[in-house]
């Protein structure tokens, strides 16, 4: 301590004196910080072992979607929604699964599959889920639960595929003016698209056959208003 | 104070722990990133695309285009700002489905790249995955493994996220269903046409419409601002055929570079093979050797039928049916024991059993060219044109420089640069002021938009002046001048006047046509019909090629309650008017069902698009998208 000179010590001991006062609020604020930190990390970790196996589940689930397995397909959408619901895995092995029961003539599997990304997914995945279902709620004539699952909020790049599918409803129901105006709303939609939040793949060009398609479904309706 | 730092080291060491930790957690990127300038390409949520990658992008794409259009390609076409906005939405859609994918945790595993890799077929080796073949093919395109794994990692994550939503599309079954119905029904019509020409004896235009028209429409008649240049070409071209090479200076050159026209010895053999593998195991080799054993004591036995014993053993296919016969060649061109072994040879000669890789080979040395220099008069004139490429090439460097001074300081003629250096003073045709891009390869060495700009510019035009030496492509200079210029103007009345008054009558009579086709419209809709109908046709959506489309749109667009039902059409680009009677609607009786699966197909792919465009737009409003407008529509960079 001798080697210390008036001017250090007295800093020396302002230091200390800062430190008595403060030193239990920074150490608590240190330790919290960290335990925050480890906390975080701990739940980094758990995510990203959580989605790793997810990853694993999906792999099984694509390799079975192209060997057409079906109880392979259920069991391994059922594992991915069971176990591993909060990952991302769950909704995209959903909608994969979907597709493929769908085509393999079970409809009641794939209805389930998109209900529950419908429920349980989240933006964009669960705007799919929903517009999917409504169209599988259509075959079964199952006209008001088609327009109850249409009818949800939806980010607005599915505005036109939902009036669309609007349209289709109503005019398997008969109900020609609803329809038409589901179509001239969707049309009207698929306009708005090139001016903003547009991608590469919705310029004007590339939804020209899509256009052209519901335009006709408008057109059919006759000129009735 | 940097004392009280040193003295209490504790407290120091701590705060730098926390630092440290910082970065360990948070990685050190995040400090880095971030310091670009104002010129990156567009920001997509927290992340940059940065120039270099948007200019790698976009080569890629023209490298692309010019593979598949050959010659025909011309970059000026390809680099617009419409195809740059494309790019650049491509690369930001791309970077937005790894975020996504990278919020998701989403990823491809080890075991899953492995699969990819040793699964591609252009990989494998007798059906077995080659580390050298992939590891070769990888290097073709100028990458190593490591990135390139990295690369389809990274691809194969965003395949994740783009197939379960693009390629899962369903589309009901009673949409396809009423869509097949739209397009399969037929309408039975009749039509009257109402063409301008009837209208024509009826159509009075005022004295003065032409007159109107031609005042309240200037603009269509303005003629551009015209340029005739004479101009003047230096090139290589142009001074090779004043280069003159002695016979002296071939010989010199012939002399010095001797080792260029050597010719290295080649020669020929016939081999008989019997094939093993080299990773074959030795029970099989030793079989395989025995049987060339066999054969060789048969050649020995009768080295004269050598051929014949070749069509008969050699399982070599390609020179089996040869008599083994495999023609001159060089060293380096066959495997090394098999080149060994026929170099040593001598003329004639047949070898003993010789292993390479591809199995046992037994050789006959069939002919020599010895190693030999090529004779001066055999590639004197390859020398020649070497030379004179050489001295022109010396001369334009000389006269590049002489040439864009002269231009510039005898600005008010090219006939002293034309003279001295021998050039021809060339006379273009009028060359209009704006001329598109792709228009500019016709118009030969004029074609060049710096040089077109210094023509049309107040020096070249008022001053009289020569343009400055432009190069135009390398090594070639031009220098022009105007020799004659028509200002921008507006061609006489006169001269239009009669273009003026057919286009307003043909207006006119399609006008008349399309008030005459209204009327009897509205005469059938109140229920009397008197007209002479023709041409009943059966038309429908799919097979609707005898009526123009806008006939088509209205027929099927027309309220069929009652029948008859009646619609008019106005016909595109003056084209008259025409009116169609809906006599009988043949709603599709049947679904056919192939039919309706390929449309479902159809529907589906479309549905599922459109689905991946809306999934995509909802990603550009959850991320911050920016895209940086000016970067993308200038042409510098």
């Amino acid at each position: 301590m001798a080697t210390y000179d008036l001017e250090e010590q007295e800093q020396l001991a302002e230091i200390k004196a800062w430190w008595k006062q403060y030193g239990n609020l920074v150490t608590g604020i240190v330790i919290a910080a960290s335990i925050g930190v480890l906390l975080w990390q701990g739940w980094s970790w758990y995510q990203s072992n959580q989605a790793a196996k997810a990853s694993a589940v999906y792999a099984v689930l694509q390799r079975a979607t192209l060997d057409r397995d079906t109880q392979k397909i259920k069991s391994a959408a059922g594992e991915l929604v069971e176990k591993f619901g909060s990952a991302a895995y769950a909704p995209l092995g959903a909608l994969t699964a979907a597709k493929a029961l769908h085509e393999s003539g079970d409809t009641k599997s794939a209805k389930a599959q998109l209900n529950w990304v419908a429920d349980n997914g989240h933006d964009e995945l669960r705007d799919i889920g929903r517009l999917r279902l409504a169209a599988l709620l259509l075959d079964e004539k199952a006209y008001d639960e088609a327009l109850k699952a249409l009818s949800a909020s939806h980010g607005s790049g599915f505005d036109a595929r939902f009036s669309e599918l609007k349209g289709d409803v109503y005019a398997a129901q008969g109900k020609k003016t609803e329809a038409s105006a589901a179509y001239a709303a969707a049309l009207a939609k698929l306009g708005d698209t090139s001016k903003e939040g547009k991608s590469t793949l919705q310029s004007q060009q590339a939804n020209a056959p899509y256009r052209e398609m519901i335009q006709q479904k408008l057109d059919s309706l006759g000129d009735a208003k | 104070m940097f004392d009280a730092v040193r003295n209490n080291k504790r407290i120091v060491q701590g705060f730098l722990f926390l630092i440290a930790i910082s970065f360990t957690l948070f990685g050190v990127d995040s400090y880095v990133r971030g310091t670009g300038a104002g010129t990156d390409v567009a920001t997509v949520g927290d992340g940059k695309i940065t120039q270099q990658q948007f200019q790698q992008s976009l080569r890629g794409q023209m490298d692309r285009a010019r593979q598949q259009m050959g010659p025909s390609f011309k970059q000026e076409l390809f680099d617009t700002p419409e195809m740059r906005l494309a790019v650049v939405n491509s690369l930001v859609d791309q970077r937005l489905l790894l975020l996504e994918a990278y919020k998701g945790r989403l990823g491809a595993s080890n075991d899953m790249l492995v699969d990819i890799i040793s699964n591609m077929p252009s990989l494998k080796e007798n059906g077995q995955f080659s580390q050298s073949r992939y590891e070769a093919a990888v290097r073709a395109q100028g990458m190593s493994t490591e990135p390139f794994e990295a690369q389809l990692r990274q691809a194969l994550t965003m395949q994740q996220l783009v197939g379960a939503v693009a390629d899962t599309g369903i589309v009901s079954a009673t949409s396809t269903a009423m869509m097949l119905r739209i397009q399969s029904e037929e309408r039975q019509v009749a039509e009257i046409r109402y063409a301008p020409e009837q209208f024509a004896s009826e159509v009075k235009l005022a004295d003065d419409a032409a007159r109107r028209f031609y005042d309240e429409n200037q603009k269509l008649f303005q003629t551009p601002e015209l340029v005739r240049a004479e101009f003047v070409v230096l090139s290589l071209d142009n001074l090779l055929s004043q280069v003159a090479v002695s016979d002296s200076e071939v010989k010199q050159w012939y002399e010095s570079h001797k080792d260029r026209y050597q010719q290295a010895e080649e020669r020929r053999a016939s081999h008989i093979l019997i094939t093993v593998n080299a990773s074959a195991p030795d029970a099989e080799k030793a079989k395989a050797k025995a049987k060339a054993e066999e054969v060789l004591k048969e050649v020995q036995k009768t080295p004269a039928k050598f051929a014949e014993l070749a069509k008969k053993h050699s399982q070599d296919p390609g020179s089996a049916v040869n008599g083994g016969d495999l023609g001159f060649f060089g060293r380096g061109m066959m495997v090394k024991p098999f080149e060994e072994s026929v170099f040593s040879q001598k003329d004639g000669q047949i070898s003993g059993l010789v292993q390479s890789d591809f199995g046992f080979h037994i050789i006959k040395l069939t002919g020599i060219k010895a190693a030999k220099l090529k004779p001066l008069e055999e590639v004197r004139a390859e020398i020649e044109g070497e030379l004179k490429r050489q001295g022109a090439q010396r001369r334009y460097v000389e006269a590049a420089e002489a040439f864009t001074n002269m231009v510039y300081e005898q600005s008010e003629s090219l006939n002293p640069v034309a003279e001295k250096f021998k050039l021809q003073l060339q006379q273009s045709k009028f060359l209009p002021k704006e001329i598109p891009a792709q228009a500019l390869p016709s118009l030969g060495p004029l074609g060049n938009e710096k040089l077109l700009a210094a023509l049309f510019s107040e020096d070249a035009i008022k001053n009289k002046r020569n343009t400055d030496a432009v190069e135009v492509v390398q090594n070639t200079l031009v220098a022009a001048r105007v020799a004659e210029h028509k200002p921008a103007a507006i061609r006489a009345f006169d001269t239009v006047r009669a273009d003026i008054e057919t286009m307003l009558k043909s207006k006119e009579a399609s006008a008349l046509a399309k008030r005459r086709g209204d009327d009897r419209l509205a005469e059938l809709k109140s229920g009397s019909d008197k007209l002479n109908w023709a041409l009943v046709k059966n038309v429908s959506r799919l097979q609707g090629k005898q009526v123009v489309p806008e006939a088509l749109r209205a027929i099927f667009r027309a309220d069929i309650q009652k029948l008859p039902a009646y619609v008019g059409v106005e016909l595109p680009s003056n084209g008259g008017y025409a009116l169609y009677k809906i006599m009988a609607v043949k709603p599709l009786d049947k679904l056919d069902e192939s039919k309706q699966r390929v449309l479902q197909n159809d529907y589906t792919a479309m549905a599922a698009q459109e689905d991946f465009a809306a999934y995509l737009a909802g990603l550009r409003q959850r991320y911050k998208v920016e895209i940086n407008k000016a970067v993308v529509e200038s042409k510098d960079r």
